[in-house]
């Protein structure tokens, strides 16, 4: 009850959010008057070339430092940057023919380089304006006839009070380029004709929603969507579950006083860990076939051979892909509860002893709201994780197509069903089209469990 | 009278069958894990290279002809070299990941900033987009850099990926209490010597399960090296296995092995920071 | 305040004027037609590098090191160098090529080499040129003849012959074969003649041995394998002249339903592991152990069968003694494996022609088509047969070497070789294939009996088709 008064006082709270942007806008907007009302020549200076402001303060490091980084935007425009930009717009213009050495556009690479000079052009616009607050913060100093901080002290600040600038540039770079750029990429596919015989150095072209229409107008498509959601949906919360209570649960019974060679017994699941995935769902695949040692052992007793991942083996392939999942997870749930529940303040267990709390009460209101809170995080990148779980029935059930289904099996789930479109047959743009269909229904759903969340809403409470 | 020797026993008894069932279930726990690791460790000694010559889940006849082939037949499959460049790439990515992750976390978890809670759901949600759909653009980026056919090229982009898991160890740092960063910056440190001096050695737990964690990735991973590597001198172990013949199961179960064991021997070698966590002693003093 | 807004709006109008100016130039740029030459002047690039990319079984026997040397020593003169491109044998020119990570020169099958023709990732090559022109039969040319910008062009010079073969064990043909499974006389047993006579032996095995043995035994869910069956009896992959058009998939067309029929059969001798690839995987020490009679695969792995005999306790020279590789049975004409009497008709199999291509990104073409040419010659190939016990494209090296090499090429002559069409969407046929073979299997094995009637196997294999055609057709159709 509670959590769904929450998303109606979230949904409530949209036109006061949506009201205030106005207002945070023109805060923006009044500073940015300030700077351009207040300057004077140096703020000027700086506004048409970069760190010219501050070399007029004499303040040589950083004002090259502007400077420098001013030059290397120039040239990058001049060397490609520019070019990349059109060729986000225009995906190509010339049709290469390798025959005679006809260096043609690659279409896709048009793509994702006009993707990144889009991204430059914004982080040059990020520089260029912290160029400008940087030397009217010196008029400002001089103004008040204060000593303008000095450099050495400014780049100290880089490793105690804007410590997390300085930590976070690195990470936010490698993540822009490899974790955000394809997907940028990917999702403007989906607005492409990008696929079947218009691959390069055939030319793409930008197709509006035509692929989104196509998907609509597709009556094979919205019955195996929904079946295909409806099992992705139910694998990703059963696989989470089990996954999170058996590696806790493995834990906290590992953590018990009584067990002695603590070590060793975790030694097993580690061993476990340490094969990597594909190896273990290989070997899983072999002990589940026909011809596999558990069918060998069955006819050996007289029984009949069992189908485990066979054609409608629907539900106990299934089970056993959740089963397997738990296999490969488990241990590192395991290693992560293990290391959390290492870090849980032994004084509350003391003072519930002496309350005279059982073990399972000592469990449910100490140690569950403890790890949960630390875990929550944990949780939903494991549910995305199993949501968007590839290998699983890729190896263990691949290469079949059920009854009903299109293009699909009935182990499949949302991701396995983009691979046969996208990459089996060939259709990118439509497979992006459904990956951003689908991205938009799970984001909603994780980010509104995230946003609920008690690790989220009440971060403090743990200090 | 007896009632009080009554109760102790019955909690004896009771404490006894505590044991007894928690050995049971570890015996049980043991055996699900093991069980595969021994068929595959057993099948690693089978002398005949197929899987189909086996008794049910044992070879026929034992022997150490996997291990010896592994190890010399390297004209088509050369395991010690894809060995240690598996090791050189899962090594690099491990220290540059696990930096990478630690310091993201910590930020996101100690300090205010504006874009903050942005920052924390776009990662949430990027993370939902089906990955291999965006492996094309990261192939597309590498060629454009010329990092195709290069070690550093994978190493670059394990560790830049890496980050976007950080919200474990941001869990983690949130459960360090603030008082210990408060006390220290009283005594005039900086963050970053808060970071390094205080909070970096509470978290051992959490930076001995990232390193494993950013370890194992490169070192299994399969999808990423078999697009980015053309050479096959420069092939990962991941990549190589998969390339064995039909009737080499043998060494293919030996070279699986040989990938578990630096794992496993990190996992005893690291086990004790993971273990004996001493945040409960930092609180009280 | 005056000089602070023109300096921001000049600086944006300065760095948009800067894109726009090298945005258009480079536009401009694309405009101007680039001139384009042929590639094969004839003279050898001196002191170029050639990247080889040969399959794996080359590089194992050591084949591809004797080329090599052959050819490195021979073109010493002109400082031209080939070397093992060390690539996976799969390895897509389309992937690495454009960004020139691909090899110089591939060998793969035609199918594979064909796939590069609409991108012109490899080059069309003036064959006239080379010696082997005139004596490579026509129809292994034609796998490698395509139309562009209507002209047609080779894209590819032939090496080998690839079909499926049938294997079997000699030792383990019934003692009294010349008596009794010789109904022709002719010295050949019936059941390496005819799949009718192949069916009821692997029946009587499988009945006598109380299911321990089997005669003939193939994962059946093998498209490449199986399609055979529905080609033997009018069926095929794609319409039109060239095979090509993907508008018409044609599985079912003719009598194609018969080749269910006979999978049907064939699988109710065998064991629910033709459902799965775990008999593609374990034929070799099957076979050797003596579990399986017989079983059906391409000649590369000759090598595998023989050293699993070996493992298996038996002396090399009777395994190569036993293990007899000989081309596939003849189906019954009426589509019924219990009828021995009604005559029979050529199986036609789905097969290939492997051979070299030349990278349209090599800076070496000259020299590329000069290893080419020194790869096909017929000591060359003489070698390579011998080595790797291929079939020769060249006619006349299979007149010379004769036997089975001599009845491949004929086969694929007289069109009992069913070439794979060299189309993309042949990738998409694979899946609904597969799951139609499994179901049959799966069908008589299990006992659900659903297949019986040719009403239902019509259905079935139309269904098929209808399935094809959607993959190909509703997401991809503009």
């Amino acid at each position: 009850m509670k959590t769904i008064s929450d998303i109606k006082k979230g949904f409530k709270s949209i036109p006061a959010k949506i009201k205030s942007i106005p207002a945070k806008l023109s805060a923006k907007l009044a500073g940015a008057k300030e700077i351009l009302t207040q300057g004077n020549g140096k703020v000027t200076a700086s506004l048409i070339v970069m760190g010219l402001g501050q070399l007029i303060y004499k303040q040589w490091v950083k004002g090259f430092m502007f400077l420098f980084i001013q030059a290397a935007f120039i040239v990058y425009f001049v060397l490609t940057g520019a070019t990349d930009l059109f060729g986000f717009f225009t995906l190509g213009m010339r049709e290469g023919n390798a025959w005679y050495g006809i260096e043609g556009d690659n279409s896709v690479v048009c793509l994702i380089m006009g993707i990144l000079a889009i991204l430059i052009i914004l982080l040059y616009a990020v520089i260029y304006i912290s160029n400008v607050k940087d030397v009217y913060r010196t008029q400002c100093a001089y103004d008040t006839l204060k000593q303008p901080e000095s450099f050495k002290k400014e780049v100290g600040a880089l490793l105690d009070k804007s410590f997390h600038k300085t930590a976070l540039a690195l990470p936010v770079i490698g993540v822009c380029v490899f974790s955000i750029l394809p997907i940028v990429f990917m999702i403007l596919i989906a607005f492409t004709n990008y696929g079947g015989d218009i691959v390069p150095p055939a030319l793409v072209d930008w197709v509006g929603f035509a692929n989104f229409g196509k998907i609509l107008s597709l009556g094979q498509f919205a019955p195996t969507f929904f079946k295909i959601f409806g099992w992705n949906m139910l694998w990703a919360v059963l696989a989470t579950a089990i996954n999170y209570f058996a590696g806790l649960g493995l834990a906290l019974l590992l953590n018990k006083k009584c067990v002695k060679g603590k070590a060793i017994w975790r030694a097993f699941p580690i061993l476990a860990y340490a094969i990597p995935g594909f190896i273990t769902l290989l070997g899983f695949k072999f002990m589940f076939s026909y011809g596999g040692p558990i069918n060998y052992y069955i006819q050996q007793g007289g029984g009949e051979a069992v189908g485990f991942l066979g054609l409608d083996a629907k539900w106990t392939a299934r089970f056993i892909g959740l089963g397997v999942n738990a296999w490969i997870s488990v241990p590192s749930t395991m290693l992560l509860a293990t290391g959390i529940l290492s870090n849980i303040n032994t004084d509350l267990y003391e003072a519930a002893r002496v309350d005279g709390a059982g073990a399972w009460k000592q469990f449910i209101k100490i140690t569950l709201p403890y790890v949960l809170f630390a875990t929550t995080p944990v949780l939903i990148s494991q549910f995305i994780g199993n949501f968007n779980n590839f290998g699983i029935f890729y190896f263990l059930r691949g290469g079949l197509y059920a009854d009903g289904y299109f293009l699909a099996s009935d182990t499949d789930l949302l991701i396995n069903w983009l691979y046969n479109m996208s990459i089996d047959n060939n259709y990118y743009s439509i497979g992006a089209a459904i990956s951003l269909v689908i991205f938009v229904i799970t984001s909603i759903i994780s980010l509104t469990v995230y946003v609920l969340s008690p690790s989220y809403k009440q971060e403090e409470t743990f200090r | 009278m007896n009632s009080a020797k009554v109760k102790v026993a019955k909690a004896k008894s009771k404490r006894v069958l505590d044991v007894l069932i928690t050995y049971c279930i570890l015996i049980v726990v043991a055996f699900i894990f093991f069980f595969p690791c021994l068929w595959l460790i057993l099948a690693s000694f089978s002398k005949s290279g197929s899987i189909y010559s086996f008794d049910g889940f044992f070879p026929a006849e034992y022997g150490f002809d996997a291990f010896k082939s592994l190890f010399t037949d390297t004209v088509m499959y050369n395991y010690p070299r894809w060995f240690l460049n598996t090791l050189f790439i899962a090594v690099m990515s491990c220290i540059l990941g696990t930096l990478l992750t630690i310091l993201t976390a910590y930020c996101m978890s100690r300090f205010r900033f504006k874009s903050r809670k942005a920052m924390m759901k776009a990662t949430l949600l990027l993370g939902m987009f089906p990955s291999f759909m965006g492996t094309i653009a990261v192939y597309l980026i590498m060629t454009q850099f010329n990092l195709i056919n290069q070690q550093w090229g994978l190493i670059l982009i394990y560790s830049a990926q890496a980050p976007m898991g950080y919200m474990v160890q941001k869990g983690f740092f949130d459960t360090i209490p603030y008082s210990i960063d408060e006390a220290a910056r009283i005594d005039g440190a900086s963050n970053f010597t808060v970071f390094v001096k205080f909070i970096l050695p509470l978290s051992k737990p959490m930076l001995v399960y990232t390193a494993l964690t950013s370890f194992t990735w490169p070192w299994s991973d399969f999808i990423l090296p078999k697009m980015l590597l053309i050479d096959k001198d420069l092939y990962t172990v991941a990549v190589g296995l998969m390339s064995l013949g039909e009737t080499e199961f043998a060494r293919f179960a030996a070279g699986s092995i040989f990938i578990a064991i630096p794992i496993i021997v990190l996992y005893f070698c690291l086990v004790k920071y993971m273990i004996n966590g001493m945040a409960a002693g930092a609180v009280k003093e | 305040m005056k000089k602070t807004l023109p300096a921001l709006i000049a600086h944006i109008a300065v760095i948009l004027a800067l894109i726009i100016l090298m945005g258009t130039l480079g536009i401009i740029a694309a405009g101007i037609e680039a001139e384009g030459n042929d590639k094969f002047t004839g003279e050898i690039e001196r002191g170029a590098t050639l990247r080889i990319l040969e399959n794996d079984t080359a590089k194992e026997q050591g084949y591809l090191k004797e080329l090599l040397d052959a050819f490195n020593a021979k073109y010493a003169e002109y400082g031209v160098k080939a070397v093992d491109a060390n690539m996976d044998q799969y390895t897509d020119l389309e992937m690495g090529g454009p960004y020139g990570y691909g090899p110089d020169v591939l060998y793969q099958a035609n199918d594979a080499l064909m796939k590069y023709v609409d991108g012109k990732h490899i080059l069309p090559l003036p064959v006239e040129q080379l010696e082997c022109a005139d004596k490579v039969g026509e129809k292994a040319w034609d796998a490698y003849r395509a139309s562009t910008g209507g002209q047609e062009y080779i894209f590819g010079v032939p090496v080998n012959i690839q079909q499926p073969l049938l294997f079997y064990r000699k030792d383990l043909l019934p003692a009294n074969w010349e008596t009794e499974w010789d109904k022709d006389k002719n010295g050949v047993p019936d059941m390496i003649e005819n799949w009718s006579a192949m069916y009821r032996y692997s029946k009587q095995i499988r009945q006598a041995s109380g299911g321990a043995k089997y005669g003939y035994m193939k994962s059946l869910n093998d498209g490449y394998f199986a399609s055979g069956y529905f080609f033997s009896y009018g069926g095929y992959v794609f319409g039109g002249e060239d095979g090509k058009d993907i508008s018409d998939v044609g599985f079912s067309k003719n009598d194609g339903y018969l080749g269910a029929k006979i999978i049907r059969q064939l699988a109710s001798v065998m064991n629910l592991e033709c459902t799965e690839d775990t008999i593609t995987r374990n034929s070799y020490s099957r076979m050797a152990q003596g579990a399986y009679f017989a079983t059906m695969t391409t000649p590369d792995v000759y090598t595998l069968f023989v050293k699993e005999m070996v493992n298996a306790g038996f002396t090399e020279e009777y395994a190569r003694a036993n293990i007899v590789m000989t081309d596939i049975p003849a189906l019954p004409a009426s589509g019924n494996l219990e009828d021995e009497d009604n005559g029979f008709i050529d199986m036609t199999a789905m097969g290939g022609v492997n051979g070299y291509a030349v990278s349209s990104y090599t800076k070496a073409p000259n020299a590329a088509l000069a290893f080419v040419d020194f790869a096909t010659s017929y000591k060359m190939i003489n070698r390579r047969a011998e080595l790797l016990g291929i079939s020769p494209a060249r006619s006349d090296l299979a007149e010379t070497l004769g036997g089975l090499n001599e009845t491949i090429k004929e086969n694929l002559d007289k069109g009992s070789i069913y070439v794979m069409p060299s189309v993309r969407a042949l990738a998409q046929v694979w899946t609904p294939l597969q799951t139609f073979c499994a179901t049959l299997a799966d069908d008589v094995l299990t006992g659900k009996n659903v297949y019986t009637s040719d009403e239902k196997l019509k259905e079935g294999i139309k269904n098929v088709d209808k399935q094809i055609y959607d993959a190909i057709h509703t997401l991809g159709g503009s």
